[in-house]
């Protein structure tokens, strides 16, 4: 049995650790750049999110009757001479194959792979039952002689290198192997594989399908090791989830073709797809037949296809993308990050299937970058679903932390909010020595937080200087309401300013209403979602979108949580839901709006200057805005650079760089590496939470790149006309 | 879509996944491409289950003249004697460069897993342009009692070690498809 620290100290040493390995570091950063190139060739000219809603709307009617297909199934399967069992829980499962072994008389055992025999530690029982048990997928036996789970869901040795391979084959073998040999490595467990198979008595293999229609189920592997498993010894028994059933082979296939896409090897199918219905013929079988059984595994799933919140994690169709995409997978690897299931689903699934100790330090560690919902094939809003396991979690510690109970006292009271604020003000200023950022922070912090400056807070917040700023237009055309959010307000006013600047004189009546206040985003991401639904309602009260054409924000994440979250939180209260959508409706970012509404020609002007672009998360994703920004970028005169990362997160992910503050600087050095690496001198972003983030980085390394929110750049346009 | 660009588009996704298709006139230039490739690569043994009586005897006759032993059932006992798989494929799907074949008959399973090289025929007419062109026919065999159905994409691969691709895990290490041009 394995075990994930519970408490979080232990898990942050356990990430130092990993962020330590260089081996590590290296595979995994090549994995994620082969990744990011393949998975942009595969679905080149592909509508990736239409396939993906299909799958969904699949799975959902599947999850939607699991019983009536689960019967379907067996009866199908059972006319065919199989036999069906359902195992309610783990040991259940364990229990009946076990004895399908001993009842068939069955020593030896050989596997492919099933991510759902890991859940339930099969290997462990069969084993304790004194059954011999191979695996036979090449990762799986590595990681089996070393006595690991896997660390991905389909390369399950990833984390290791052809050297400690080579070690370990070895010692098995009893010759000394050359590890720059790959070839070589995989013929011996060729070899050593082939004398498993031949002398097996009993297959186990998972499933990726079930259909009901025919009782068949569906393996997909590469390397053919599941043929084997199903073919040579004389039963087999196929171990899967009971999510897995799908009505009928065309579902199945609509599924396959974006699982085999989406696993990120490059491929539009994978080597062997392999379909089985019934006790096919077996030459050393009783009768001349396989003694074939399937059995599915409840383990909670009934439960969840009925939850109303949670059965979306049951669409899952274990691609592994979510890991592969993840920023802090990429640092740490699948054994860092997971406990059986690993990546963004394993956050949730380790919940549902381990348990909350397992989960208790784990399901903190998302960012919220959403590159794992963008990649999703089934389409599962995995960071929300993230937050929403949080905050179970949290509503079982027997007191909430101090750090929730604090935010949410502080947050839902605005005078007081913004009182603190202001007061940040006079406590940081001797810390600043003059300057606009904190270099060495003071001894509360702790030293792992210094791998960013901080800003200082600004003397006087936005809201203190609009009167003075805001200037009336002649003839205003739009009505635009400005949501200002906390940073730029009490931070960075002079991003407003800027966009004050840029407006000036193009029919634009920008309103600051005073009463507004943070956009309840932090709140949502400590899982504390009554505090969330508390500031959304003072904002809409603020904020009447009747009365505004659009409301701009300067600040990707309070967009994209106005424009997503604000009507789910409201979802049903009276009054306030049809006022949320309208609110989100009318939500846009600062360059969309300059480009798409303003219309903004490459005629501002323009320094020319070498520019590189960082896509906020909650713009490019979130929002779903990608083109505006970089056409804003040259309409302002730059010569825009770009590179591969572009729209890898930075690593903020508010106060998940206070909570995972090593990984947080580890994301942000690989980010400000390929910077660098572009010679830019400016580095523009549109979200000031980035900004703060690149800008302290930045400064730490004693950088001459300069750091602009997209509105400073343009506006900074306007001072060099151009010739 | 005409029936050569399917040929062509089959062979280049095969070679994709480091397979080769290559077109054939008939059975015969196809015994003489499997009995030369065989040879070169130094195997004794043709595997040739799932063909019909007539069809059987040509391979039967053109392998032991090339001094090849054929086996076309009870391949459990040649289990570790099988160098070269020569099987009738059912369908062809060009979008993919996969092979669609139906495999209940346990020897015509073990040869297309247990050799070294897999050599497939497969006639013209039953190339297809994607998996769901094919969905009433394979549906339908799964609707039998039993069925054992594969598709089967190129060589065995695995990039467990360190991602790095490589050939022959657990099946053949080379898939050879032999297109049967339509006249025949
Ligand atoms: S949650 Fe989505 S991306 Fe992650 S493994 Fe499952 S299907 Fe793939
Ligand atoms: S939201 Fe980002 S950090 Fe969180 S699990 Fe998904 S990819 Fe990883």
């Amino acid at each position: 049995m394995r075990s994930t620290p519970a408490d979080s100290r232990q898990y942050r040493a356990q990430l130092r650790r990993a962020l330590d390995n260089q081996f590590l570091r290296q595979t995994l950063a090549g994995f994620a750049a082969r990744n990011r190139q393949q998975r942009a060739e595969t679905f080149a000219g592909l509508d990736f999110a239409a396939l993906a809603q299909e799958v969904a709307r699949i799975k959902d009617d599947s999850l939607s009757r699991l019983p009536e297909l689960y019967q379907q199934f067996k009866q199908a399967a059972e006319a065919g001479g199989a036999q069906v069992h359902l195992a309610a829980d783990a040991a259940e499962a364990n229990r009946i194959i076990a004895d399908i072994a001993k009842k068939a008389g069955c020593q030896r055992l050989v596997k492919s792979k099933s991510m759902t025999s890991e859940e339930i530690f099969l290997n462990d029982y069969l084993e304790a039952q004194g059954l011999t048990v191979t695996e036979t997928d090449l990762g799986e036996w590595i990681i089996q002689l070393r006595g690991e789970g896997p660390s991905h869901m389909i390369a399950p040795a990833i984390h290791l290198s052809r050297q400690e391979v080579a070690q370990l084959f070895s010692r098995v073998t009893g010759r000394e192997l050359d590890p720059q040999n790959v070839e070589g490595l995989v013929e011996v467990a060729r070899q050593e594989l082939r004398q498993a198979f031949l002398s097996a008595d009993m297959g186990i293999s998972g499933g990726n399908f079930c259909l009901a229609d025919s009782g068949a189920i569906g393996i997909v592997t590469n390397e053919g090791n599941a043929r084997l498993v199903t073919t040579l010894p004389r039963v087999h028994v196929a171990l899967v989830g009971l999510e897995k059933l799908v009505p009928d082979l065309g579902s199945a296939l609509t599924i396959l073709s974006l699982l085999v896409r989406n696993t990120g090897m490059g491929q539009p199918i994978s080597g062997y797809v392999t379909w089985i219905s019934g006790a096919v013929p077996c030459a050393t079988g009783a009768d001349g037949r396989k003694e074939m059984h399937v059995v599915f595994l409840d383990n909670g799933r009934l439960a969840l296809s009925q939850d109303p919140v949670f059965k979306e994690a049951l669409r899952c169709i274990r691609c592994g993308s979510c890991a592969n995409v993840c920023p802090i997978y990429a640092k740490v690897g699948g054994h860092n990050y997971g406990h059986v299931y690993i990546g963004a689903i394993g956050l949730i699934l380790t919940y549902f299937y381990h348990g909350r100790e397992n989960a208790r330090a784990l399901v903190k560690n998302c960012l919220n970058c959403q590159a794992c919902k963008a990649a999703c094939p089934a389409g599962i809003d995995l960071p929300r679903l993230i937050k929403k396991t949080a905050g179970l979690v949290l509503a079982q510690e027997p007191r909430r932390p101090a750090k929730n109970r604090l935010l949410a006292a502080v947050l839902k009271n605005r005078r007081l909010f913004h009182f603190l604020l202001r007061r940040a003000y006079l406590t940081q200023k001797p810390l600043a020595r003059g300057e606009r950022l904190i270099r060495h922070l003071p001894f509360f912090f702790g030293r792992e937080q210094g791998f960013r400056s901080l800003p200082v807070v600004a003397r006087r917040p936005l809201r203190d200087r609009w009167p003075e700023l805001a200037r009336p237009e002649a003839k205003p055309h739009l009505r635009v309401a400005l949501f200002g959010g906390c940073l730029v307000d009490f931070v960075y006013p002079e991003q407003a300013e800027a966009l004050l600047r840029l407006l000036r004189g193009r029919g634009v009546r920008l309103d600051y209403p005073l009463e507004q206040t943070c956009c309840g985003l932090p709140a949502l991401m400590m899982s504390e979602e009554e505090t969330a639904r508390e500031v959304a309602v003072q904002n809409l009260r603020a904020l009447d979108p009747a009365e505004h054409d659009y409301v701009l924000t300067l600040c990707a994440s309070c967009g994209s949580h106005l424009k997503e979250n604000l009507p789910r939180l409201l979802e049903g209260a009276a009054g306030l839901a049809v006022q949320a959508r309208q609110l989100a409706g009318k939500v846009i970012d600062f360059s969309s709006f300059m480009v798409d509404v303003l219309g903004v020609e490459p005629a501002l002007g323009g320094s020319g200057a070498q520019a590189a672009y960082h896509a906020p998360c909650h713009l490019c994703r979130g929002l779903g805005v990608q083109r505006a920004p970089r056409e804003l970028l040259r309409a302002a005169g730059y010569q825009y650079l770009p590179y591969a990362e572009e729209e890898v997160c930075c690593g903020f992910g508010g106060s998940y760089s206070l909570e995972f503050p090593e990984l947080s600087a580890a994301i942000l050095e690989s980010k400000l590496d390929q910077v660098a690496a572009t010679g830019a001198e400016l580095l523009v972003t549109d979200c000031p939470g980035c900004v703060l983030q690149l800008r302290g980085g930045l400064d730490q390394r004693r950088s001459p790149i300069q750091v602009l929110h997209m509105a400073e750049a343009a506006a900074a346009a306007l001072d060099k006309p151009r010739a | 879509m005409r029936l050569e660009s399917l040929q062509d588009q089959f062979q280049q996704r095969i070679a994709v996944v480091g397979g080769r298709a290559q077109t054939v006139p008939d059975l015969e230039a196809a015994l003489g491409y499997v009995v030369r490739l065989t040879q070169e690569l130094g195997g004794r043994t043709l595997a040739a289950p799932g063909w019909g009586q007539a069809e059987l005897e040509r391979i039967q006759a053109v392998g032991q003249q090339a001094g090849l032993e054929v086996f076309s059932q009870g391949l459990r006992a040649q289990a570790k004697n099988i160098f070269c798989g020569f099987t009738p494929a059912d369908w062809g799907v060009a979008q993919t460069g996969t092979l669609v074949i139906d495999s209940l008959n346990e020897d015509l399973r073990l040869a297309t897993m247990l050799s070294e090289v897999h050599v497939a025929v497969l006639p013209a007419a039953r190339l297809r342009p994607d998996l769901p062109s094919l969905q009433d026919e394979l549906g339908g065999i799964l609707q039998r009692p039993q069925a054992y159905l594969a598709m089967i994409t190129g060589p065995s691969r695995t990039g467990d070690i360190e991602l790095i691709l490589t050939m022959g895990a657990h099946g053949p290490r080379q898939v050879h498809v032999l297109i049967l041009e339509a006249a025949a």
